[in-house]
């Protein structure tokens, strides 16, 4: 690794503390703010999520598990416990990672449990922790936990632009982490295991060692951001912490986006939340499920490798076209709001990467030509 | 003594459901490496067909299996022949099918909206009666969902073991290659095959529909009970998939009636848990596999 990468992460994260402060200025209303600590939040998790599954090739149904103890133990501490905020946060994503290291342990042992099991393994884990947290009386017992106003630190700014600084540092956090995994002797050993564990065992790669310490530092992220969005959820309760729906996300976003490069999940989160608030946004939410269905099975049938690798090929044509749709709507007044526009525009890329690669050499094979492969 | 004997009986009873589900999902993952989540939904999807031809043609919620049977019977079909055709592997299975379970979801929640269907008692005329066995009761319709598990696991060994069709599919779930030169129908052997588990889903569905009634999310609730039940079932055992559910449902049924409800979600996942961790293979596995 070389020492642009921190330094370039670094200044992403100066010039994106700076926005709530912009969006003042011009004005801006703050549900954008909102929007984009959404945003954060499942880059978060599906590149948590993604430094396991997609690295290891382990995919995991439990990602909820691990996140919502994340919820919960913020949400503990600080109503029950009176923890200062800030300082629960490392505790949430500690207490995420043992959990992790717990369930690695029964599991890894076992050379039977590869793949559909630990899937499905992983997907019971979860069922059990919302199971226990909605009988124990001291976290939860069924009842919810309210958090209400939270004190923290002025310098954060107002509460929305809190979320958002906080949530924009946990992001960029993992996603330098997850980008730093894959370019270390961990990350090369998961991509040897995803290819054939028993032949990278073979060739001396500590496999039980690195999946879990790949398993620890993803429990760690989710159970981070788990417990930033206990704030966020403010009201926090068993069904709407533990149910299938982080899990999905989290898998879909990565599918989409590509698994085998750190910035696939990044790309598939913002472009799922985006359609799927819009979506709902316009009283669709049946839809938005069918969609995101719909989604999931054509991207399994025709871009097992994630949109990323094709947007790497067909760059140009790609970004023309969404900022082409983008500003022939801006300016030409179609759709009420900045956010529809761009969602619209990125069905538009979408449906660039969509086409198979025989036909789009044939259409437009003379686009950027000349640009790396 | 009382308590404690009807809850076994109960549990056997609702085991007996688990089984009937189990079986059809455990049939193709194990023989045809199709893990089908959305099985569930087609459970359910069957369930709210139930419902609706018993509420608007008022027909006996059980002959409306002579039509649910057929139809899901052609989905297990049609579903397989989708997989075939993409060439899709187990894992994929697995997120194709999850992504057909969240588009069935919220057409059902379009059809019948969210709430929960339950067929009027004038039109589900069994529900309620009970066969009384000195102090213990069998309620009708659990009786006929325990009657139609036997029927169907026994069925399903009969077919996989004593016909031609289920010899060949044996033969290709152990290798494929060798049973496809020996002149076996690969296609045609796994549509028949998902063909049956569809037909079982609907069976299970109108069970559901006449004795819980439906709601869009039953299928999400059934799902992790049901993977329990097959995993410690053993995959491709059907025996061992009905074994599992009653002792599932027995185990539920007995922890909610000697501690509460809320311990006994807990104590099936405890078992699911540590029978992978101690017999990964099932806990009627007879030999290892390969």
């Amino acid at each position: 690794m070389n020492w642009r990468a921190p330094l370039a992460f670094l200044a992403a994260g100066l010039l994106l503390w700076l926005l709530p402060w912009l969006r003042e200025r011009l004005d801006f209303p703050v549900f954008y703010l909102i929007f984009l600590y959404f945003i954060f939040f499942w880059i978060a998790q599906a590149s948590s999520w993604n430094m396991l599954s997609g690295y290891s090739g382990y995919f995991s149904f439990g990602q909820g598990a691990f996140y919502g103890v994340g919820v919960y133990t913020t949400a503990t501490l600080v109503d029950k416990l009176g923890v200062s905020f800030l300082a629960s946060l490392p505790v949430a994503g500690i207490i995420a990672a043992l959990l992790g290291l717990g369930v690695g342990f029964a599991v890894f042992r076992l050379r039977k449990l590869r793949g559909e099991l630990f899937a499905l393994l992983t997907l019971a884990v979860a069922l059990v922790v919302a199971a226990v947290v909605r009988n124990l009386d001291i976290i939860d017992g069924g009842y919810g936990v309210p958090l209400g106003q939270v004190p923290y630190p002025a310098f954060l700014g107002d509460y929305s632009a809190m979320l958002y600084r906080l949530g924009m540092i946990v992001a960029l956090l993992t996603v330098f982490v997850a980008y730093a995994i894959q370019h270390s002797r961990l990350g090369h050993g998961l991509f040897a295991i995803r290819d054939d564990e028993a032949v990278a065992e073979g060739l001396g790669v500590p496999t039980f060692r690195y999946k879990m310490t790949i398993l620890a530092i993803s429990c760690f992220f989710a159970g981070l951001s788990g417990g930033l969005h206990a704030l966020q959820i403010n009201y926090v309760a068993v069904e709407s912490v533990f149910n299938i729906r982080v899990a999905l996300f989290v898998i879909l976003m990565s599918i989409l986006g590509g698994r085998r490069h750190w910035l696939g999940p990044v790309l598939g989160a913002i472009i799922i939340y985006t359609l799927s608030d819009r979506f709902s946004s316009v009283q669709l939410e049946f839809l938005n499920q069918i969609i995101i269905g719909s989604l999931l099975i054509v991207m399994i049938l025709f871009v097992r490798e994630g949109i990323y690798s094709r947007l790497q090929r067909r760059l140009w044509f790609a970004l023309g076209l969404f900022a082409l749709v983008l500003l022939v709507q801006v300016f030409g007044g179609i759709g009420a709001r900045l956010i529809s526009q761009v969602a619209v525009a990125m069905l538009a890329l979408i449906a660039v990467l969509l086409v198979p690669e025989a036909l789009y050499q044939k259409l437009f094979g003379w686009v950027g030509r000349h640009a790396k492969v | 003594m009382q308590l404690f004997g009807q809850a076994l009986i109960s549990g056997l009873l609702l085991g007996s459901l688990y089984g009937t589900i189990a079986i059809g999902l455990t049939l193709t993952w194990g023989m045809l490496k199709v893990i089908n989540l959305s099985h569930f939904s087609f459970a359910i999807l069957a369930g709210y067909i139930t419902y609706q031809l018993s509420i608007t043609t008022g027909m006996n919620p059980f002959l409306t299996m002579l039509v649910t049977i057929p139809m899901f019977f052609l989905v297990g079909v049609l579903l397989q022949w989708f997989i075939e055709i993409f060439h899709i592997d187990e894992f994929m299975s697995l997120l194709v099918t999850f992504g057909l379970f969240i588009i069935l979801e919220s057409v059902m929640r379009w059809f019948w909206t969210a709430d929960h269907r339950f067929i009027p008692s004038a039109l589900n005329p069994y529900l309620g009666v009970s066969l009384w066995v000195g102090p213990f009761a069998l309620p009708i319709p659990q009786l006929a969902s325990f009657l139609a598990a036997v029927l169907i696991s026994v069925l399903t060994m009969y077919i996989l073991h004593r016909t031609y069709a289920g010899k060949a599919l044996r033969a290709l779930a152990q290798d494929r290659e060798i049973a496809g030169a020996f002149g076996v129908n690969y296609r045609r052997s796994a549509m028949m095959l998902s063909g049956m588990a569809g037909a079982y889903a609907a069976i299970a569905g109108a069970f559901i529909s006449m004795i819980y009634g439906v709601t869009p999310t039953a299928a999400i609730e059934w799902l992790p009970v049901i993977f329990a039940v097959v995993i410690l079932g053993g995959l491709a055992n059907a025996f061992g998939a009905f074994a599992a559910g009653l002792i599932i449902g027995v185990t539920d049924h007995v922890t909610s009636a000697v501690a509460d409800a809320g311990i006994a979600s807990l104590v099936t996942f405890v078992i699911l848990i540590l029978a992978l961790l101690l017999k990964p293979e099932g806990l009627f596995a007879r030999r290892v596999a390969e």
